[in-house]
């Protein structure tokens, strides 16, 4: 099948609505004989055949807008040159090289893949508030100017997505971690502690994690600070105030141990019990699951090894700890068999040096590897 | 004070080929009759063709003189060879007579510089139309004090629309040819119509032609649909000129039937009465009646001249399709004699492009 594309009927016009059409498929045509009507930004135009022939096809239907460049009447027979034909006006005879050549005057490719979306300035601010692609929203305004309400009713998602709407904690949950996903530069580094110093009977971690994590913060403090992305600043904190993952069926809570660097282990192992037991009951305050300084994931309590934990902003640092294993490993040059913890950081690299981060990681397993 | 200059307006033949007025001696030339016919019959098929090259994007914008062939056929046929036609866009019809070829003219508006660069070396001397509002006028006054200086007995003819009047360029142009007294033909054709402006509103002049006088050189008007008419003022316009007395503003009120050009819609600001009204003035069925009133024409010659039009557009717009595509750096070799030193180092970056991805960019 030949195909007669939509030529640019103005001087740059991108497109034309079909308002009528003179033939239908299975018409016999002449050379200028009138095709179809095609309503450009400027004129209603009688567009005429550009070659006599039967009409296989007739693209789009009356109301449908055609952009140039794409077909809009095709005719019977074979498709001489890869479907191209008008404007093309061939080869001088005798000159090969110039039979491939496709030499267009008028008819340009179609540029509906090169339109910027139309949409004024407020509802760009707005698009990019929302998160919202302006490029995949179809605009309701005139000649299809994206307005308001169209990027309001994308960013709500699209219509018959009949899904259950996310609530309280898992909401919350949801438009952390994607703020962070869209701010934080993450970088994670992991490294094992090998355990075998411990009594026996240590298995819980926890405690050991969050002193291991204040001596780290005291090694290296440039992991427990605060850091605003926006102004490019950084303030320090005096004390390490650790927020600890809590999984629950309604979702990630987080409340968040004080001070950890100068309390007593019974202390902290009494005040993280209470924690837990508040979330559990979910009668914790707000001002406990605010103002960590830097955050413990202890997953190892269910599953996994290694994991990427996502900083949350304004922090910079959150530690991964896995589950405790058995494992082979080199020791004084024989293999024997260690508990190890695995552990994983992650660090946001906008405020954090790898450098730093490595000190750090260093300072928590070296401390988590004493054996008391 | 009233405005009591009267401008002079001729009219040979009416709309249905009466003679109007004692003809001039030179209507005994069948041979001129028939021609301004077959002229004006061809260029009216041939605007129908280009507008549906256009509408097949095989060329860009086209401006139609449809309504308007008559001033074409008789500025062409009353300048001599040795004249210099300087054109504006609406001058597919002059440009024939002159030797300008169809195919040359398809390439024009194909956006091809061939398409000014014509093989003919009768128009070797002749100006490219020229798009920009009223500044052909300007160029018009220097080819004709070139004449002068040279002291050669050629006129300059150059052609303009209603809107262009109202343009400085157009004003200034008429001052210099009065006080230079230079060979130099202004046509105006008033077809009513600046794209969408009517003539009401483009000036208070009573005419175009009043526009002269300040300048201090003839101002008259024709009946643009009248080749006759148009024919024997610009033909004594030009001889005026030749003979060293300056300068003649001829206006030619005709209507424009068509768009402005393929890129306009002129039923959004023009009313079908108005139409349809200068439809009965059009130029070509009152030259046929005339024709065939004096013997001149008849039913075997038209069926002849259809074919021949039919025939000698087709080879054209065959000639056209098949012409191989120009050197994209072809862009920068019909401006200048010869190119100035920066465009010659972008001509060779071009130049280097084209070669380093092979083939002629055409894509």
């Amino acid at each position: 099948m030949k195909q007669f594309k939509l030529p640019d009927l103005g001087e740059g016009l991108q497109e034309a609505e079909i308002v009528e059409w003179h033939v239908q498929a299975g018409d016999e045509v002449e050379v200028d004989q009138l095709l179809v009507s095609v309503e450009t930004a400027k004129a209603i135009v009688d567009v005429p055949s550009p070659y006599a022939g039967v009409i296989s096809r007739c693209f789009g239907k009356p109301g449908d807008l055609l952009h140039v460049g794409e077909p809009l009447v095709g005719f019977e027979g074979e498709a001489e040159d890869s479907g191209t034909v008008v404007g093309n006006l061939g080869a001088a005879s005798g000159s090969s090289d110039l039979a491939a050549d496709d030499f267009h005057i008028g008819a340009a490719p179609s540029t509906r893949d090169f339109q910027p979306a139309r949409a004024a300035p407020a509802v760009r601010a707005l698009a990019r508030k929302l998160d919202v692609e302006l490029g995949r929203v179809s605009g309701s305004g005139p000649n299809g100017l994206i307005t308001e309400q169209d990027v309001r009713s994308a960013s709500e998602g699209p219509a018959g997505f009949e899904g259950t709407a996310l609530r309280s904690v898992r909401r919350t949950m949801a438009k952390n971690m994607a703020r962070a996903h869209a701010e934080v530069v993450p970088v994670m580094i992991v490294e094992d502690a090998d355990l075998h110093g411990w009594p026996t009977s240590a298995r819980d971690p926890i405690i050991r994690l969050a002193r291991a994590i204040a001596k780290a913060c005291l090694a290296e403090p440039a992991l427990n600070v605060a850091f605003d992305g926006r102004r490019l600043s950084i303030q320090t904190h005096d004390k390490v105030d650790l927020g600890v993952a809590v999984d629950t069926p309604d979702g990630l809570f987080v409340p968040v141990l004080r001070d950890v660097a100068s309390r007593e282990a019974e202390d902290l192992r009494e005040g993280l019990a209470r924690l837990r037991r508040d979330v559990a009951n979910r009668s914790i305050p707000p001002s406990e699951l605010m103002g960590a300084t830097i955050t413990l994931s202890n997953f190892g309590t269910l599953f996994g090894r290694y994991a990427s934990p996502v900083v949350v902003p304004p922090q910079v640092a959150i530690v991964g700890a896995g589950v405790i294993r058995d494992a082979v490993v080199a020791w004084q040059g024989e293999p024997a068999v260690h508990p190890i913890l695995p552990i994983s950081l992650t660090f946001d690299h906008r405020a954090v040096t790898g450098g730093e981060a490595a000190r750090f990681l260093k300072a928590l397993v070296e401390d988590l590897e004493r054996s008391s | 004070m009233p405005l009591t200059v009267q401008i002079p307006y001729t009219r040979l033949i009416d709309d249905h080929g009466q003679p109007q007025a004692d003809l001039p001696a030179w209507i005994d030339d069948p041979q001129l009759l028939r021609a301004f016919y077959q002229d004006m019959v061809l260029v009216r098929a041939f605007d129908q063709k280009c507008v549906a090259l256009q509408r097949t994007g095989q060329i860009g914008t086209y401006a139609s003189t449809l309504g308007q062939e008559a001033i074409g056929a008789a500025v062409g046929h009353a300048m001599t060879a040795e004249d210099v036609l300087i054109p504006y866009y609406r001058d597919t019809s002059t440009q024939l007579q002159r030797g300008v070829a169809m195919h040359e003219i398809l390439l024009y508006w194909g956006g091809d510089e061939r398409g000014s660069a014509w093989e003919n070396p009768a128009v070797a001397e002749d100006f490219p139309i020229c798009v920009p509002i009223a500044t052909q006028a300007c160029h018009a006054c220097g080819v004709a004090s070139a004449f002068r200086i040279r002291q050669q007995a050629r006129v300059a003819v150059t052609t303009c629309g209603d809107g262009a009047t109202s343009k400085g360029d157009f004003l200034e142009s008429l001052n210099l040819a009065g006080v230079w007294q230079l060979p130099v033909v202004f046509v105006v054709n008033n077809n009513q119509w600046a794209i969408s402006v009517p003539r009401s509103l483009q000036t208070a002049a009573p005419t175009l032609a009043h526009k002269a006088l300040a300048a201090g050189i003839p101002g008259e008007q024709v009946d643009g649909n009248d080749v006759l008419a148009v024919y024997d003022r610009v033909s004594q316009a030009i001889q005026r000129a030749r003979a060293g007395k300056g300068a003649t503003l001829v206006e030619c009120v005709t209507y424009r039937l068509g768009d402005h050009t393929t890129a306009d819609d002129a039923s959004r600001y023009r009313s079908a009465d108005e139409l349809n009204a200068a439809w009965k003035h059009e130029p070509i069925g009152r030259l046929q009646r005339f024709l065939h009133d004096h013997g001149l024409w008849d039913e075997q010659q038209e069926q002849q001249l259809q074919r021949d039009i039919t025939e000698r557009i087709n080879d054209a717009v065959e000639r056209f399709r098949n012409m191989p595509p120009s050197d994209t750096a072809a862009a920068f070799d019909y401006l200048y004699a010869e190119l100035p030193a920066q465009y010659q180092a972008q001509r060779e970056q071009l130049q280097a492009r084209l070669d380093a991805r092979g083939g002629t960019g055409h894509e």
